[in-house]
């Protein structure tokens, strides 16, 4: 299950941020701004050249968990560092890297004051995502899951825009609410492994303590239904809040718009792949009961999502919160994909959330260049910048397309995995989700159009410079991926398949004392008079 | 290493020419020449290389062998169960082939959007040089899309080119960016598209839950094997594929869009929304003939739906006096032909008019394009006239586009239509799916549509191309015939608008069937049905005696020259121009409404859009005040609950305190006052609290 | 009746004498001699620290003195050496303190032996009795200490309100005590536990008697609804006072709390736990609450310390092994970033008085840098986030409850705590995200003080290294739990 060759490797990938942040602590002046640029942009670079060998290294057919260290952190009540990733974890962790490097590397003008403690909130935030993501013992993942919130509160709240005091809050208490009830659900877990709740007189598995996660999961088909719908809940409020799901989304306008740029692209692109990884990574596999009875909910709120993300996108005046209620838009589709535990909904939906990240990172990227121009992000403001700035608008319209799931660009191949996936577990959710597709497509052109298309109309747009070189590049990159994913995502399939059918042999495990499965529901059409069958499907 | 091992190159080429222009000539501005002499490169060996492959395909492996080009695995999308209960797994490769109907359609779109090319150079010679690039490297993805669309081998691919083309369009309208009206076209195509493509993703879904592949050689015998196991599932997938068809060849309901589509350069409108793309529906439903065959109720809507739209567009057609939307609506009515052939199952002649189509209609927009260009950018056809003698070439050969719309014999149009229309009335005849008076209903449409035609047609020939120029004086000093590289093309059309329709005569009136040289071709993609012989094909040859026939191809000539002899009548000789006037006048209603093409867009502008922006502006209010609310509702509470305690705390001690502070440093006889202020404040609390810790702790000692 | 059985009692008699050392040693050295009589006492603490591990090594199980007055086991040896710790930082942080404000020390730093000294009594008393004078002793001492600053109204006020209150409790305590007395006949509390194994515990006046003493108990640790006294005698006190008293006596309160009810009172559960229960519970509630809008620091880490009293109770109504030990960490780790805390509160001074207000400490990150990350680390800790010892504490005593199956009562436990963040916030917020320059804010000064930062350092590192390496202390506080009846 286990795989301890390279342990090391995760270790330096995680740790190497916060060091980096110490020494620039202690060792950096806070006036010489160009160092404190270059050692920020040094450290992420070498962290992302780093992280670049677990995609090689890492073994689709070998053990379930790579790279894994473990030690005893606290042995008496069960607590262990305990490392490792599977191709799933890595793939996310490569996500973070880069976008790290360039949340750094795009920050060198947009931030003029108080840069050092800018920089070391950025380095902190890394270490905290990455190690969310490769973290197995549920202690260990709490910790970090918190020690992410704190650098990002003062990302947005120190440098955000002029409500940030209250959006920076607003994140902190909302995603913290939802942490802390997801602490309790891994207490129940673990109680319940072990010596049980007395007073409610739940008796445990008595198994030794411990928060493995490795672990946990082999005792998860004797975990009772009752337990599993409660601390499913717990889970779900906590992954919810993070995702951001419908109706819990509504702290990340405020987040996106408050935030600096790389406070934007870091939260969209990794902070809210957390709550999605969080669902793959315990609440399906440990819970399968529960899953499976809430599986009609969830897909609902992730259609009531996808569909209000995108009208209430399409209202916005603001540019940040248009792509920001894109987001939820989006991620609606991740969780549905997700929910509709078959391969191609679960595939569609991990790649997803790479896309996610790439293409509304880049969107945020593109917002923050107009706006470091301009201070301003009103669509209104703005109109024909394709005639003063060409190639800006080039990369805005790629971009775009690949946000609205043009072919041969990354978020066709997620939304199209992901729906014949959930086509697959039910045609009206596919029917309707697919309407989303129709909906960003008139947002986002919409957007388009008002921002480059049109007389040149505001005075100030006048000499706008187009992009420069250092932008091209912090943009580049995300385009690349796109193009790659969109024309040749085998790789990024390979490295996720065996993630996926672990969790749905997990998930399925749970089916058989379920009643009629959507897959059996199928196999009695089959027998069915084929006529009837292809009628039931199409009525 | 054959030419048709390398049918992906076909795409890829224009593709490589559009990356250049779009990269590399566009940022750095490179000469026009550069531009254009890579655009033309890109087509012109994706046309050459088109042809040959063809060529040798026909030649070694013959046109009934399907040949499939295997790129490499696209998508891994792991194993579902299908609707038979079995594991299929979602592989979809990026894969081309090679077969009669892709054939057919790569010889025209490569040779007829290299024409275009070369008329573009001289069209567009006026733009700047990185504006020029712009528009060539558009040109060539366009051609890139389209021709992956034609070539893919199943319906994931078919896609790719299917949403590509969209984009291409959208950019290509959106050409003159900083006019708004010509964004907002642009924009208008893209959505409107995309409502189609929503339906045309979930067939694709649709297919995989029935079948378990997209692949079209996979899937197509499957259901041919099959036709009662498949039939309602047939009709599902149909219909969504139509839906798809509807959007993107410009139907009823979603026509609007084409129309608009004119605001982009002519020849884009030549090759994109004439020639190539908005056929593109005609195509996939030809190419999943087999999915409708199993479906009389699907063949049946695609039927209704084109031939409305054929009359419907047409009616328009009678009073725009813009020439470019004249064509637009033409070309609606004529892709309203096609459907209406392919819903009655002559999938051939559906095919068919689609390349003839292809020929004059194309001819057609780039005769416009070389008036336009003469007269200055002006498309209003009242502020022409007696162009004839000005621009002759371009008047012929905009004259013979003209007479093979309108179906005069010889012409192009004329087989392939024709065709069609029997097909229609055959339909009727031998009662199809025992649908027949439906059929009959629209054949008669059809004919009424070929009389607008013919009429609306050559209304515009007479008031450009006859009569006095009424442009005024300065215009007129201005008009030229056009250059070399916009005439070439038209001729190359004319030519082709007169002699193309010989590829498929109806050879059965002269009981020569297999001088029918289309229908032979296409003969392999009509897969027999189940293991009767094909239903409503073979069999309707009896319905209709070879006397009738020759009626019926009479009767639509003469319905043709009827609408020739109309528009001579209004709009030729001394009373030009005030017959309409009078009619309009004694029909105003009618008129207005056809002048205002029946207020289509702005009943959708009031219902769909508004609804959706209004819809959405709501939403957004909901969000703030109701969602958001709820959230900062429980802070605000807590707050200010906090507040309340805080006074609480106060309060309760404060007798008390204030007591103390003052009689602290007093006599002791404040002091007992202190006491007693005090005891009061202590009591409160103490015994209130012990009290309620005592009632709770009996209150759970009792149960 | 020899010497010899006094040996196990050196450490309470030389903290008493020290007491009164440092008492007569203050008269001739006056004001001026705060720091010597501040050394002298911590030396003394140290000593006595020596003398309380020399004594409890040799002890295996629970050594019995006194005539069965007092036990040594490490429970004892836990609390005593953690409020020694207390009370070493209280004096060393005062002393800057002391010297601005024109304050002699001898008083102070006797009047922290003798409330040390009694709560030493409090740690390992073994008999109602013993630990009812303890409990005085601490009292009184405290009583004193938060009326210090004689000329300040505010001190006097808060000094008196504790004093009656605390005398009002103190009768609720001795009246309990008598009603067990009565129905029981001992005040032993190993006598207790067994006569309540062998009576069945229905009997109503014993009952009452147990809840009553809990009633006391909950005063001494703020606990709502007992609380009130808090925010003024915390307000009022001379801040290192505060520092002391939120500290010290309670963390001596719940070592008694725990004699009495994880071992005298033990198998009674049944009856006072629902009452703790809600006690528990409100305090979470109400303490974490009316702190949101607090604009006086001190003010507000009152409610804050009442708000802990209310999550260490939890390990009272878990009744558990966890439970205890959990307990017992927390009281620990809590004394570390709450002295830590209030080190900030001492050295801050605005316009010549103390920094009180939240406004005070605007734009401090620029200024101050260092001290804003300390003061960021103690809020976080004091808000449970990891990394740091807070968590930690916090993690084991939620566990606790969990294992004893009160999973409405983590449920309120945990929001609670996530509500907290918001206040202890607020001061990061004035820190980092307002630069002291908004109208209306006279951003205050940090003061030099070697002392006080000393401990303040003192306190950063065991928040940070317990945070990180929890796995020493997790180990002694459950060996020191094992000393109770309930294991």
């Amino acid at each position: 299950m286990m795989d301890f060759q390279y342990g090391w490797l995760l270790n330096l990938i995680v740790y190497l941020p916060l060091a980096g942040a110490l020494l620039m602590m202690f060792f950096i002046n806070k006036e010489n701004s160009t160092a404190l640029k270059t050692w920020a942009t040094l450290v992420v670079g070498v962290d992302f050249l780093v992280s670049i060998p677990l995609w090689f290294l890492f073994k689709p057919d070998g053990a379930e968990f790579q790279f894994a260290t473990q030690l005893k952190w606290i042995p008496s009540v069960g607590v262990q560092y305990l490392f490792g990733v599977d191709g799933f974890a890595v793939l996310l962790i490569l996500l973070t890297t880069l976008l790290g490097f360039i949340a750094v590397y795009c920050s060198f003008t947009a931030i003029t004051e108080r840069q050092k403690e800018y920089y070391v909130f950025l380095l902190l935030l890394q270490t905290g995502m990455l190690g969310v993501f490769c973290s197995l013992d549920f202690i260990l993942f709490y910790v970090f899951w918190e020690v992410m919130l704190v650098p990002m509160y003062f990302l947005i709240g120190v440098w955000g825009g002029p409500r940030r005091l209250y959006a920076a809050i607003k994140f902190f208490l909302y995603t913290l609410v939802g942490s802390v009830l997801m602490l309790v659900g891994i207490l129940t877990l673990y109680f319940f492994n072990s010596t049980g709740l007395a007073a409610i007189g739940l008796e445990g598995l008595g198994h030794a303590a411990t928060f493995s996660i490795p672990h946990l999961y082999t005792i998860a088909p004797q975990i009772l239904p009752e337990v599993q719908f409660w601390v499913f809940l717990a889970f779900f409020v906590g992954f919810a809040i993070k995702v951001p799901m419908f109706p819990f989304h509504t702290w990340l306008p405020d987040a996106h718009v408050e935030a600096p740029t790389a406070g934007s692209v870091i939260l969209a692109a990794v902070l809210l792949k957390m709550g999605t990884y969080g669902f793959i990574r315990f609440s399906l596999p440990l819970l399968p009961d529960a899953t499976l009875k809430a599986v009609g909910w969830i897909g609902v709120l992730a259609i009531i999502a996808i569909v209000y993300g995108a009208l209430v996108a399409m209202a916005q005046k603001d540019m940040k919160k248009l792509v920001a209620y894109s987001s939820v838009s989006h991620m609606g589709f991740v969780m549905l994909g997700m929910f509709a535990l078959n391969e191609a909904g679960l595939r569609g939906s991990i790649l997803q959330m790479l896309n996610h990240g790439v293409s509304t990172g880049a969107l945020f990227l593109l917002v923050g260049i107009v706006y470091e121009r301009r201070h301003n992000r009103m669509i209104a403001e703005y109109g024909g910048l394709a005639k003063v700035m060409p190639l800006y608008a080039t990369f805005f319209l790629i971009i775009t397309m690949s946000s609205i799931g043009l072919p041969t660009l990354n978020g066709f191949i997620g939304e199209f995995t992901i729906l014949i996936g959930v086509y697959n577990h039910s045609w009206v959710w596919a029917l309707v989700a697919a309407s989303g597709i129709v909906l960003g497509a008139a947002y986002m052109l919409w957007l388009y159009q008002r921002v480059f298309f049109g007389e040149l109309s505001n005075e100030k747009n006048k000499d706008l410079k187009d992009l420069n070189l250092r932008e091209q590049w912090t943009l580049i990159p995300l385009i690349v991926i796109a193009f790659w994913v969109g024309l040749y995502p085998k790789p990024f399939f390979d490295r996720m398949a065996p993630t996926v059918d672990r969790v749905l042999q997990r998930v399925d495990a749970a089916r058989h004392d379920q009643g009629p499965t959507a897959a059996d529901h199928v196999a009695e059409l089959a027998h069915a008079p084929a006529g009837e069958a292809a009628g039931e499907h199409g009525e | 290493m054959k030419f048709y091992d390398l049918i992906w190159l076909i795409p890829v080429l224009p593709l490589l020419g559009a990356i250049f222009n779009g990269f590399v000539s566009n940022r750095l501005g490179l000469s026009k020449s550069v531009t254009h002499t890579v655009a033309l490169l890109g087509s012109g060996l994706a046309w050459l290389l088109g042809w040959g492959a063809i060529v040798q395909w026909i030649l070694d492996l013959g046109i009934h062998h399907t040949h499939i080009v295997r790129l490499f695995s696209w998508i891994q999308g792991g194993s579902l169960r299908i609707l038979d209960g079995s594991l299929a797994e979602v592989n979809i490769a990026a894969s081309f082939q090679l077969d009669a109907v892709s054939a057919l359609m790569v010889s025209f779109v490569t040779f007829v959007g290299f024409l275009i090319h070369v008329y573009s150079i001289g069209y567009m010679h006026d733009e700047s040089d990185r504006a020029y690039a712009r528009y060539f490297s558009y040109l060539n993805l366009f051609m890139f899309s389209m021709l992956v669309l034609v070539l893919g081998s199943n319906l994931a691919v078919l896609f790719v080119g299917w949403e590509g083309v969209g984009l291409c369009s959208y950019l290509l309208i959106g050409f003159y960016f900083e006019k708004d009206w010509c964004a907002a076209a642009g924009m208008k195509a893209f959505i409107v598209n995309r409502i189609g493509d929503w339906g045309f993703l979930l067939a694709i879904f649709a297919t995989f839950m029935v079948f378990g592949t997209l692949e079209f050689t996979e899937f197509f015998p499957a259901a041919a094997a099959h036709p009662e196991h498949f039939a309602s599932a047939a009709t599902v997938i149909g219909l969504l594929l139509f839906v798809g068809a509807i959007g993107k060849s410009a139907q009823i309901p979603l026509y609007v869009w084409l129309p608009d589509a004119m605001a982009g350069p002519t020849p884009v409108s030549a090759l994109i929304h004439a020639a190539t793309m908005v056929t593109a529906g005609v195509y996939m439903v030809v190419r999943c003939n087999v999915i409708y065959r199993l479906s009389p109720t699907a063949m049946l809507v695609v039927a209704i739906v084109g031939g409305l739209t054929a009359i419907f567009a047409a009616t328009i057609g009678l009073v725009q006096n813009d020439i470019k939307k004249v064509l637009a609506y033409s070309t609606v009515s004529q892709l309203g032909y096609m459907f209406l052939g392919a819903g009655v199952g002559a999938f051939v002649a559906a095919i068919f008019h689609v390349l003839t189509h292809a020929f004059f209609k194309a001819c057609l927009f780039l005769g416009s394009g070389s008036v336009i260009h003469a007269c200055g950018g002006e498309q209003d056809i009242r502020k022409m006239g007696g162009l004839k003698k000005y621009m002759p070439t371009t008047y012929w050969t905009f004259l013979v586009a003209t007479l093979a719309i309108s179906g005069i014999p010889i012409f192009a149009g004329f087989f392939s239509k024709d065709e069609i229309l029997f097909k229609a009335f055959e339909a009727g005849a031998s009662d199809l799916n025992r649908f027949g008076s439906a059929y009959y209903v629209l054949w008669v449409l059809g004919m009424v549509g070929a009389v607008l035609t013919a009429f609306y047609m050559f209304r515009l020939v007479f008031m450009t191309f006859h009569g006095e120029f009424r442009g005024g004086e300065e215009a007129e000093h201005h008009l030229h015939e056009s250059p070399w590289t916009m005439t070439m093309p038209l001729v190359v059309l004319g030519v082709l608008s007169i002699f193309g329709g010989f590829l498929g005569i109806p050879g059965k009136l002269f009981h020569h069937p297999e001088w029918n040289l289309v229908e032979r071709f296409l003969e392999p993609m009509l897969l027999p049905i189940g293991h009767a012989a094909e239903a409503g094909h073979d069999v309707s040859h009896h319905a209709v005696s070879l006397g009738l026939e020759w009626g019926l191809v009479v009767l639509s000539v003469a319905v043709a020259s009827f609408g020739i002899w109309l528009a001579y009548r209004f709009y030729m000789g001394a009373e030009a121009l005030v017959r309409p006037q009078r009619l309009a006048e004694r029909f105003p209603l009618a008129h207005k409404l056809l002048l205002n093409k029946y207020w289509m867009d702005e009943i959708y502008d009031a219902t769909v859009i508004s609804g959706t922006v209004k819809g959405s502006r709501l939403l957004w209010e909901f969000d703030a005040r109701v969602v958001d609310g709820a959230v900062n509702g429980t802070a605000l509470t807590t707050v200010g609950s906090s507040f309340m305690s805080g006074i609480f705390d106060l309060r309760v001690v404060d007798g008390a305190v204030n007591l103390i502070a003052t009689c602290y440093d007093v006599a002791s006889r404040w002091f007992r006052k202190l006491q007693v202020g005090f005891a009061q404040g202590y009591a409160m609390v103490m015994v209130f609290g012990a009290a309620i810790l005592l009632a709770v702790y009996y209150l759970f000692k009792l149960n | 009746m020899t010497l010899a059985q006094f040996v196990p009692f050196l450490p309470e008699i030389f903290l008493a004498v020290a007491g009164f050392a440092v008492l007569l040693l203050g008269i001739p050295l006056g004001r001026g001699g705060v720091r010597p009589l501040s050394l002298f006492g911590v030396a003394s603490l140290g000593i006595t620290g020596v003398l309380v591990w020399l004594v409890a090594r040799p002890v295996e199980g629970p050594l019995v003195i006194l005539g069965d007055m007092l036990v040594i086991d490490h429970l004892a040896v836990f609390f005593k050496l953690l409020v020694l710790a207390a009370g070493a930082m209280a004096i060393f942080m005062a002393a800057g303190y002391l010297e601005r404000y024109g304050y002699g020390g001898g008083e102070y730093v006797s009047l922290i032996l003798f409330a040390t000294v009694g709560m030493f009594i409090m740690a390992s008393g073994a008999n109602l009795a013993s630990l009812y004078v303890g409990l005085e002793l601490m009292a009184l001492s405290v009583y004193v200490l938060v009326g210090y600053f004689k000329l300040e109204i505010k001190s006097n006020e808060g000094a008196i309100k504790y004093f009656v209150l605390g005398a009002a409790s103190s009768a609720i305590l001795l009246y309990g005590i008598s009603l067990i007395y009565g129905s029981l006949g001992t005040l032993d509390l190993q006598e207790i536990r067994e006569s309540l194994v062998a009576v069945p515990t229905a009997n109503p006046m014993l009952v009452l008697g147990m809840v009553l003493v809990s009633f006391g108990m909950l005063f001494k640790v703020a606990a709502v609804p007992f609380h009130v006294w808090t925010p003024d005698a915390y307000e009022g006190a001379p801040t290192p006072v505060t520092a002391f008293i939120s500290v010290a006596p309670k963390a001596a309160a719940f070592a008694m709390f725990m004699r009495l009810f994880f071992d005298a009172f033990a198998p009674g559960v049944e009856h006072w736990r629902v009452v703790l229960w809600v006690a528990s519970a409100a305090t979470m509630i109400y303490g974490n609450v009316a702190a949101l809008t607090q604009n006086n620091v001190k003010r507000m880490l009152a409610y804050s310390s009442i708000a802990h009293a209310g999550y260490a109770l939890m390990g009272l109504v878990a009744f558990n092994q966890m439970g205890a030990w959990a307990l017992l960490m927390y009281m620990l780790i809590y004394a570390f970033m709450n002295l830590g805390a209030f080190g900030f509160v001492i050295l801050l001074e605005s316009k010549g008085y103390a920094g009180e207000k939240i406004v005070d400490y605007a734009g401090l990150a620029r200024r101050h840098p260092g001290a804003a990350l300390g003061m960021l680390i103690f809020m976080l800790a004091l808000a449970g986030i990891p990394p740091t010892a807070g968590f930690m504490g916090k993690l084991y005593l939620f566990a606790a409850a969990v294992e004893g199956g009160y999973v409405l009562l983590t449920l309120i436990a945990v929001i609670m705590s996530a509500v907290s963040l918001y206040y202890y916030f607020r001061i990061v917020v004035q820190m980092y995200l307002q630069d002291g320059e908004e109208e209306g804010a006279e951003p205050a000064e940090l003061l030099r003080d070697r002392w006080t930062e000393a401990m303040i350092t003192v306190c950063i590192v065991a928040t940070m290294v317990i945070g990180v390496w929890p796995r020493p202390i997790v180990g002694w506080a459950k060996s020191a739990a094992g000393a109770l009846g309930i294991m």
